[in-house]
């Protein structure tokens, strides 16, 4: 199986001030993987940074969320006859190497989705201890209700093989797509395997990132069952 | 008649007219809203009838039971405006997805390739 056939769908929301680092490194580590930028309704020029780089870029006229962006980047994705799907965000976190990790590990063969995890290595530095123990929660549930034994549940960064994603039905449209996408793995049945990905916390990545009181809205939105 | 009798009146007037001039609104709702306005326009000008009914279901006054069904009702009204907000989500949802779906901003290489 060709590169060519990788795509990397990233959505973004107001990311304009990193958006242009992240992609300058992404296409430098590899420039025959095919973007996607999702601009999910930003109003600070995320989509015109994007469309100054050999990228894809889709445009929600209004803001939904991070799960429906992630939805239509995998949807415009499989259209263009990806072989792999790669999920990736544009916060600066995640380093592009870790990508082809993953995307080699479903090229063996064997599996249908590599998922990312920052806890089979040592600790991630520079997360707090709170957020490392909702994690661990998270973790918890994700096996009680679907069985998948996972040690980083909401990580952004997985690769999948685009047959395997075309079965997936996401209705979350704000964080909650995360927990959607395992139950998603394990209803489907799917082979996964976690691989361990860097995350790199800088202080824009923090500032912007996840606040762990956001966990209580995720369990809300997966109980009021998203958006149908 | 006491001030406070046409005071409720005349807001009863207008909520019933704020429901009628709905034109989507269909015949069943218009009829359950006018059946409402009766009912309420009893309630206002016979208060002993309240404190009747109160009493026959264990209520003191009849005051408290018109307050508790008031409760009961705006409950159910938030309850069904979460419901419709929700649909709302999913329809703008699937219109902002599609028109985002139609209008591809591709990057330069393919659109040479596309026009050759």
């Amino acid at each position: 199986m060709a590169c060519s056939s990788v795509w990397v769908v990233i959505p973004a929301y107001n990311e304009a001030q990193i958006l242009r680092d992240v992609l300058r490194e992404l296409l430098n580590y590899n420039r025959s993987y095919h973007v996607v930028i999702v601009d999910d309704g930003s109003s600070d020029g995320t989509a015109t940074v994007a469309s100054s780089f050999p990228v894809h870029v889709l445009t929600h006229p209004v803001n939904l969320g991070q799960g429906a962006a992630l939805a239509t980047g995998i949807e415009y994705a499989l259209g263009e006859k990806a072989e792999i799907i790669v999920t990736f965000d544009s916060d600066g976190q995640m380093r592009p190497q870790d990508i082809g990790t993953l995307v080699n590990e479903v090229l063996k063969g064997g599996i249908d989705v590599a998922l990312g995890s920052r806890f089979l290595t040592s600790p991630p530095s520079g997360m707090s201890r709170m957020k490392r123990i909702a994690l661990k929660w998270a973790t918890l549930l994700t096996k009680l209700t679907t069985g998948l034994k996972i040690t980083d549940t909401h990580n952004g960064m997985r690769a999948f093989k685009a047959e395997a994603l075309r079965k997936f039905v996401i209705t979350q449209n704000q964080m909650a797509h995360a927990s959607e996408i395992l139950s998603e793995i394990a209803r489907n049945k799917l082979v996964y395997r976690e691989l361990p990905v860097t995350i790199r916390y800088t202080q824009y990545s923090k500032a912007k990132g996840q606040s762990i009181f956001n966990s209580i809205n995720i369990l809300f939105e997966l109980f009021t069952g998203g958006t149908k | 008649m006491t001030p406070i009798k046409i005071i409720l009146i005349i807001l009863l007037l207008i909520v019933l007219r704020a429901f009628l001039v709905q034109k989507t609104l269909i015949l069943v709702k218009r009829v359950v809203a006018f059946l409402m306005f009766f009912f309420l326009l009893l309630l206002v000008i016979f208060p002993g009838v309240s404190t009747r009914v109160a009493n026959v279901i264990g209520v003191g006054r009849g005051v408290d039971l018109v307050f508790y069904f008031s409760h009961l009702f705006l409950l159910l009204l938030i309850i069904a405006l979460w419901r419709r907000s929700t649909v709302l989500v999913g329809t703008i949802t699937k219109l902002s997805r599609a028109i985002a779906l139609q209008n591809p901003n591709k990057p330069r290489e393919e659109k040479d390739k596309g026009e050759d």
